[in-house]
């Protein structure tokens, strides 16, 4: 059997731009390596279910649920946190978006909803607004009753071209 | 407990065979289950069940594909991806497989009504070989498949040909994230006036996915006006043959959902 074949508690993997290893179960929830293994805590745990989009990251470039992804899942894999994110353009313009429209109030789903916004605006640079509330619609927010975040998304669509 | 990567299909099997260990499609439901300590198969790696190609009769998906690779691959048909893109939200579908949501062995899979109504049959892969069946033979009754110990869902083969207009309903509590309360496709095949032919199938209302081609027998070969004069005798056997299990929803109302839905189809299609 080739080595990269077994995952037994070792799993390599890059996180935002550098390559860590995990040395637990390849079965534990990836949101849980993040947060406790590797101190990633804007990855928010809100269900456990894959079903509030709090515990968002980017694998491979796609948006997951890392509750709904097995560590070994994530071997080989690039894996983007808020953390990581924050420090590109495109969170420049989404967080000044985000705080403009008075979309962000106990902040729990910001992490997550600013990389969905990412992954919309990735792939779709002007967006209408049916999509941007497709694209948002794994993202339970108990507060600000959407509308706040597609006016700040859309906002920064506006600005952003390039920037994804 | 050690977890597997293989790289491919002969790899895999050959683990599968030794191990025991859990195949690992997208793990949307897996992961639900949350055991920390399973030991795992990991199957996107394996570039045979990652495969999207058509061939005379069939377009052919394989396993590891990924419902958001499916609805935004040109050779894959309308109905399903309609049915796809809406299941639950972009962050699950970009991870759930195809295979994942007929190995979970729910009546409640979208993408499994899909295949059910329109004939698909999956190809079963093990160390011993392969053999192709129905969709409709896998599901033995309620979260019982017909896969064998060392088998994995290589492929669905999906027929190219018989449902030019389709119709596809979900009843469902929420519009993203929802697991379908309920989900009726229909699809038909006409040649002038002449119904060549004809399916229907009932989601998350029995154990199995309900596809009755002997009912739905009555109405091919017929053109559409004789069609209509059979519908009455057509829709009291389905009335007969929908039985819904105990759910949180009442049977009562979700027997009417079916016919409703099943009217509708007909009404749609001129029967
Ligand atoms: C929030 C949320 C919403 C959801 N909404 C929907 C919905 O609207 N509609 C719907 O249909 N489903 C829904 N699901 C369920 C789930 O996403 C789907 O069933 C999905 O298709 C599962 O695929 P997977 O690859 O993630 O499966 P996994 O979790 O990887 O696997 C599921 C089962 O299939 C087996 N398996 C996987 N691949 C193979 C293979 N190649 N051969 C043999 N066995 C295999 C596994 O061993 C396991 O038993 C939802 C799930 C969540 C978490
Ligand atoms: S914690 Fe993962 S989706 Fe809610
Ligand atoms: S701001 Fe509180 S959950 Fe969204």
């Amino acid at each position: 059997m080739k080595p990269e074949t077994v995952l037994n508690a070792d799993v390599r993997f890059t996180l935002n731009g550098k390559a860590v290893a995990w040395l637990g179960s390849p079965a534990a929830p990836l949101l849980d390596v993040l947060r406790e293994g590797f101190g990633n805590t804007g990855v928010k745990c809100g269900c456990r279910e894959g079903e509030c989009g709090a515990c968002a990251v980017i694998l491979d470039g796609e948006l997951v649920n890392s509750c709904m992804v097995a560590a070994g899942r994530a071997s080989g894999a690039e894996i983007v946190t808020i953390e990581g994110y924050k420090n590109t353009p495109g969170f420049e313009i989404l967080d000044r978006a985000f705080a403009g429209a008075g979309a962000v109030q106990c902040g729990f789903c910001t992490p997550g909803m600013i990389l969905a916004a990412a992954c919309i605006l990735r792939n779709n640079p002007h967006p209408t607004t049916e999509e941007v509330r497709k694209g948002i619609s794994g993202n339970l927010c108990r507060c600000t009753g959407y509308n706040a975040i597609v006016t700040a998304i859309l906002a920064a669509a506006g600005e952003g071209e390039g920037k994804w | 407990m050690v977890s597997y990567l293989p790289q491919s299909l002969s790899e895999a099997l050959e683990l599968l065979a030794s191990t025991g260990a859990i195949p690992y499609g997208g793990g949307t439901d897996l992961m639900v289950e949350g055991k920390n300590d399973a030991s795992y198969l990991f199957l996107h790696k394996i570039p045979e069940l990652g495969v999207i190609a058509g061939d005379a009769d069939y377009i052919r998906i394989g396993a590891s594909c990924t419902f958001t690779r499916v609805a935004d691959h040109p050779l894959c048909p309308g109905i399903l991806k309609e049915a796809i893109l809406q299941i639950a939200a972009p962050a699950i579908r970009n991870l759930g497989t195809i295979g994942g949501n007929i190995g979970n062995g729910s009546p409640k899979a979208d993408s499994a009504l899909i295949f059910f109504v329109t004939g698909s049959r999956l190809r079963l892969v093990s160390k011993r070989g392969e053999r192709i069946i129905p969709i409709k033979d896998f599901y033995l009754g309620r979260r019982s498949l017909d896969l064998r110990p060392g088998e994995l869902i290589a492929e669905v083969l999906i027929p190219k040909m018989g449902y030019d207009r389709y119709y596809y309903r979900k009843v469902g509590a929420r519009d993203a994230l929802a697991i379908s309360r309920l989900s009726f496709a229909g699809i038909i095949k006409t040649q002038g006036d002449r119904i060549v032919n004809l399916a229907t199938a009932f989601g998350a209302v029995s154990d199995v996915i309900i596809r009755r081609e002997d009912i739905d027998a009555m109405l091919i070969g017929k053109t559409l006006a004789e069609a209509k004069t059979v519908r009455d005798n057509y829709l009291a056997a389905y009335a007969e043959a929908i039985v819904p299990i105990r759910g949180r929803v009442s049977e009562k109302y979700r027997k009417r959902v079916c016919m409703n839905l099943l009217r509708d189809f007909l009404d749609t299609m001129n029967i």
